[in-house]
């Protein structure tokens, strides 16, 4: 018999053997090395023995009599020290072991980040039963706090099994989204959103700093200075290939231990499977591709011809009750089309990714009946241009056809008591007979039904079911959604922002069933803007989802250069300030523009300089003039009582204390003020988004003016007495345009749409004036900032350096 | 899986039975009753308007109910149940929505050695109370059980609430929320089968059956997954999860599953609650798996599609 020597008793190395023993039970006498005290068990299913719903018994795979049984002689516990190639020997303080063959399975290892403190008692990898064991032990005192670092598999897994426990565990993930590698930003969304349901507690883009106590672990804190309690912290932050004793033997090494598609090493005796292996630049971590190469292996090793490939591989959490798919790529691409499903009120998501008529990815949440058949069509590369129109309702829908791509055939052919109102249990029947009984729109349906009248995520099926039963007799809404990505309104979209608080991007694309994976130029924008302004301490602004002169904080003119313009406050400046204002534009070379709104604007700035100027600017203590935004611009103010024979109030001093409760807010448009020192309106304060007029009694406030496409002059809002007054309604007016208008409507059109009395009824209650004032102070606590202060430091300002010198030429 | 490799002298439930509605009552569908042909006679005899009896009451309060003891209650069939060594019953209604299924009734008896958990757990807004319980003679576990709570995702009752699904623990005793852990263990109470009860008021209770090795509950669990979202449009069901003496963990041991066990509607004692919505007491060794000869299939309902089927077998 020839001599086997297999180190490593993990899932390859158990299928590997189970294939030999199968078809050669004679042909080797095996030693069988495990630096683990045990045997082989089924690693994978170590997180529902955390748990609780399987035991250790149950997942072991191979037991002493079956090691017995095939004569295997078992060296558990004893870490194998190195192999000399040249005797052919596995050497080990134990004693050597003679080898004919050697199979390498030593796995991998959990990667820790040296955090400090990553060393102290209670920091856990999770890898093996020992990791285990410790979890449990540490979960059985009330109360006990677990921190995960990691929101891949292992991680949530062992956060899942943690809770169930009974412990209060926090994740800890250092991108956006759970799960990065496998689902997609609305899968992730869901996951969290379930794993917060079980009482995990997750923490994404989190920036942890330190491990620490004394002694032992007590917390884990973060960049911004706060911490959390841990009793116990397990990182699950990935693996990397357990190869020492490769590189130590001499073998070739990648990132791992090199094999061809037979599993040999570079020396042919020495053969691997599993974690610790490269083949074509590719590691491994799932458990497929390892039984592949163990059957693979076995045959090599009885001198059968075989060959690894590499596959697609799918994922599945083993959290139970979470029911989430992932296989293929589903990034973006140039040439990739996707197809969304969702359905808010079961929570599903579904999305595929088409690249040439071939399904290349699928991110599935919620239902996953159809998975096996999307990863086949991955794995075969199928054509599916036939089935692009029906693809996402799975294979029960093909051959078929018809009905599903057609919105209204799909409509026409449900039956009367095919539900379309989920949230209110609407029917189709219902609603044919509301339109029977003389419902010719939307809102008599609504009003008779109550169909589309909660969430507002079926209108579009409801106008459907209007325009099959109608016919010409029905009118679409004139009110346009808000992009292809939806039916949905911009109100309709702000009204369930709020009702259903949703505070994130993925939250708005599931919840509303949005049509795309993450919206299009037109939507987002949009939705970026809701957010931040009805979420602004939950919600965290998207710079991506911004127009490029936000992004850059800059207006960016014909000629590809950008202009600069610091705020002068309510029109005042001082020598100090026009001297740095114009040192700035000799030292870039700006032109020199005074503005319509009292400011001066430094044309002609490249963007890589636009970090130096701005840091020059701030020197001198001033700040953005944000004119480039849609938020406050500029308030434009004449001399006032100080200097003018005319004047009634201090217009400038009014202005200036406007301009600085105001700027920095985020607004669904450009929003201008002006403050006129008496009814002369030298500040032109009449054509102004909110204009204010002083007089002797005090002070007319008039709102919805413009003096661009559209000429119209001020509505009067109210008349008031003093200055605090006139801040007081300012503020609230402006909060109540931001937290109700839509996005690019300026003042006037929202005021055209909502009507200037229904703003006078509710800004004349005082109780609802401060309300929305206090709203409007909160959001200011997080926008109220200087974004040039913010770009200019050296790690930022280096993302307005160019990529690539394109002005230099190519050399002959 | 040691508590239910030895035949058992006892099993903590004695009896089961289905009570289906016809009309306005419920009359009697099947049962398991043993040797006891007497409480047997006296029960398909039987039937029950709404809020009458023990199915009645559980009917008209739309969740389960939990009577330790017969004696001066409304049950209707003491004396019956005196004779045949029963000392209290648990209640479980089935509703699909709003529309009650059946009411399975389970009954047990009362002798020194009878230790196992029924239990009825109850959403008190952010943490699961007990609602109530029958224990048999683990008195102490009892106590704990009436002082203790669950946070979602906690424990067996804890992440069956927010799984939303029937779910199979094989480690109470080592690890079942803290100070029932010690109590559980002590108890013997090993195993645990925990199941969403869904209410009429559309809440949710969590039921959970609490196996020891002296009188078990059963010797075979199973949970089955019904669901579209899991197994498509036609009417099956695949197994997710179960333990058996016999032929131990009947678990995938493949990720992801490779052909697991499926069962479509009306095929074998499990498709006939798939096929039917109702809870199944199959009462013979035909159709069950070898060595067992009765079983009891529970479907789980979400809103009015049945979601999962669980099974035990003795």
């Amino acid at each position: 018999m020839e001599k086997l020597v297999v180190i490593g008793a993990g899932m390859a190395s158990g299928r590997l053997l189970e294939h030999l023993f199968d078809a050669a039970p004679e042909k080797f006498e095996v030693t069988l090395f495990n630096a683990e005290p045990r045997g082989n068990y089924n690693r994978i299913m170590l997180s529902p023995v955390l748990s609780g719903e399987k035991t250790y018994e149950e997942i072991v795979t191979h037991d002493d009599a079956w090691y017995a049984q095939h004569k295997v002689t078992t060296r558990f516990g004893e870490r194998v020290s190195g192999i000399d190639r040249a005797r052919k020997v596995v050497t080990s303080p134990n004693g050597d072991v003679p080898y004919d063959k050697l199979i390498i399975a030593t796995g991998s290892d959990p990667f820790i980040i040296p955090f400090p403190g990553h060393d102290l008692p209670g920091v856990v990898a999770y890898r093996d039963l020992e990791d285990t064991n410790a979890m449990v032990k540490a979960s059985s005192v009330r109360g006990a706090h677990a921190v995960v670092i990691g929101g891949g598999l292992l991680g949530l897994e062992a956060a899942a099994g943690l809770r169930l426990r009974g412990m209060e565990v926090t994740v800890l993930h250092n991108t956006g989204h759970l799960m990065d590698r496998q689902l997609d930003e609305t899968a992730g969304y869901l996951l969290q959103k379930d794993l917060e349901r079980r009482g995990i507690k997750v923490i994404t883009k989190a920036t942890t700093k330190t491990i620490a106590g004394d002694g032992k672990v007590e917390k884990v804190t973060f960049e911004d200075g706060s911490e959390i309690p841990a009793d116990i912290v397990v990182m699950a932050v990935g693996i990397r290939p357990s190869c020492s004793l490769g590189t130590e033997a001499g073998l070739e090494m990648g990132r791992a231990i090199k094999v061809d598609a037979q599993m040999r090493s570079s020396d042919p005796d020495i053969l691997c499977v599993g974690e610790c292996l490269e083949f074509d630049g590719n590691l491994f971590g799932l458990v497929a591709p390892l039984y592949d190469q163990a059957k693979v292996a076995a045959k090599t090793l009885l001198g059968e011809d075989d060959a690894f490939k590499m596959r697609e591989l799918s994922t599945k959490l083993k959290v139970t009750g979470c029911d989430l798919f992932s296989a293929g790529d589903f990034a973006d691409g140039p040439n990739r089309e996707d197809i969304v499903f969702r359905d808010p009120k079961r929570g599903v998501y579904k999305r595929l990714v088409i690249e040439d008529d071939r399904l290349v990815g699928a991110v599935m949440y919620g239902d996953t009946a159809d998975a096996n058949w999307f990863f086949g069509l991955i794995k075969d590369g199928t054509d599916i241009e036939e089935m692009r129109e029906t693809l996402i309702y799975g294979p029960a829908f093909q051959g078929g056809g018809g009905a599903t791509a057609d919105p209204l055939a799909a409509v026409a052919a449900l039956p009367p008591e095919a539900e379309i109102c989920g949230c209110n249990g609407v029917c189709k029947g219902d609603i044919l007979k509301s339109i029977a009984g003389g419902a010719t729109t939307l809102d008599d349906v609504k009003a008779q039904t109550k169909a589309s009248a909660s969430c507002g995520t079926c209108t579009g099926l409801v106008e459907q079911v209007l325009a099959v039963t109608l016919g010409d007799g029905f009118a679409m809404p004139t009110e346009k959604p808000v992009c292809n990505c939806t039916d949905l309104t911009h109100e309709d979209v702000r009204r369930l922002i709020k009702s259903q608080e949703l505070k994130s991007q993925p939250a708005v694309w599931q919840n509303l069933a949005w049509k795309t994976p993450n919206g299009c130029p037109t939507c987002r924008p949009a939705i970026n803007y809701y957010l931040l302004a009805d979420w602004p301490l939950e919600y965290q602004d998207d710079g991506q989802s911004r127009f490029v002169n936000e992004r850059n904080h800059a207006n960016i003119q014909k000629d590809g250069t950008y202009s600069v313009m610091p705020r002068m406050w309510g029109g005042m400046t001082t020598p100090d300030e026009l001297i740095a204002v114009a040192q700035a534009a000799k030292k870039y070379d700006a032109a020199v523009k005074v503005t319509g709104g009292m400011r001066i604007d430094l044309l002609g700035i490249k963007k890589e300089d636009l970090p130096a100027i701005w840091a020059d600017l701030n020197a001198a203590g001033m700040v953005s003039g944000h004119a480039y935004t849609k938020g406050l611009r500029t308030v434009k103010t004449c001399v006032g009582s100080d200097w003018c024979r005319f004047g009634t109030q201090d217009s400038t001093g009014l202005g200036i204390k406007l301009e600085k409760r105001l700027w920095g807010s985020w607004t669904p448009h450009k929003v201008k003020l002006g403050v006129s020192g008496c009814p002369r309106n030298c500040a032109e304060a009449t054509c102004k988004d909110i204009g204010i007029i002083c007089v002797d009694s005090g002070y007319q406030i008039g709102v919805g003016g413009a003096a661009g496409m559209d000429v119209k002059e001020v509505e009067r809002l109210v008349d008031v007495a003093t200055e605090e007054e006139v801040i007081e309604w300012v503020v609230a007016f402006m909060q109540m345009y931001r937290e109700n208008a839509k996005y690019l409507d300026r003042a006037y059109k929202w005021l055209n749409k909502v009507g200037l009395d229904w703003v006078k009824e509710v800004l004349a209650d005082p109780a609802e004036r401060q309300a929305l004032v206090a709203r409007f102070d909160i959001s200011q606590s997080v926008y109220q900032k200087d974004p040039w202060a913010e770009r200019a430091v050296p790690s930022e300002a280096v993302k307005f350096q160019p990529l690539a010198d394109l002005t230099q030429e190519a050399a002959q | 899986m040691n508590d239910v490799m030895e035949p058992p002298v006892q099993t903590f439930l004695r009896v089961a039975e289905v009570w289906v509605p016809e009309g306005d009552r419920l009359i009697h569908k099947a049962g398991d009753y043993g040797s006891m042909e007497g409480f047997a006679s006296a029960s398909v005899r039987e039937s029950f308007a709404k809020g009458e009896g023990l199915p009645g009451t559980a009917w008209a309060e739309g969740r389960p109910v939990v009577l330790k003891s017969f004696d001066g209650s409304y049950f209707k069939r003491t004396q019956a149940a005196h004779d045949a060594g029963l000392t209290s019953a648990v209640a479980i209604p089935i509703f699909a929505g709003k529309v009650l299924k059946a009411v399975l009734v389970v009954l047990c008896g009362g002798d020194a050695t009878h230790k196992g958990a029924i239990e009825i757990w109850k959403d008190q807004g952010d943490v699961l109370m007990l609602d109530d319980g029958y224990y048999g003679e683990a008195k102490d576990f009892e106590w704990v059980s009436q002082h203790t709570h669950f946070m979602y995702g906690q424990g067996l009752p804890g992440a069956v609430w927010a799984a939303n699904m029937p779910i199979l623990m094989r480690d109470l005793g080592q690890g079942y929320a803290f100070v029932r852990a010690d109590s559980a263990g002590k108890a013997g109470l090993k195993t645990g089968l925990g199941l969403p009860i869904p209410m009429p008021d559309d809440k949710s209770m969590v039921l959970t059956l609490l196996s020891s090795p002296g009188t078990p509950i059963a010797h075979r669990f199973e949970i089955w997954d019904a669901r579209a979202e899991a197994v498509g449009a036609s009417k099956k069901a695949v197994l997710i999860d179960g333990i058996c003496a016999k032929e131990g963990p009947l678990w995938a041991q493949q990720n992801p599953p490779v052909d697991p066990p499926t069962v479509g509607a009306w095929q074998g004692p499990v498709g006939q609650v798939l096929g039917s919505g109702l809870p199944h007491v199959h009462s013979d060794a035909t159709g069950l798996p070898a060595g067992y000869s009765t079983m009891v299939g529970l479907p789980v309902y979400r809103e009015t599609e049945l979601a999962y089927v669980v099974a035990w077998y003795l």
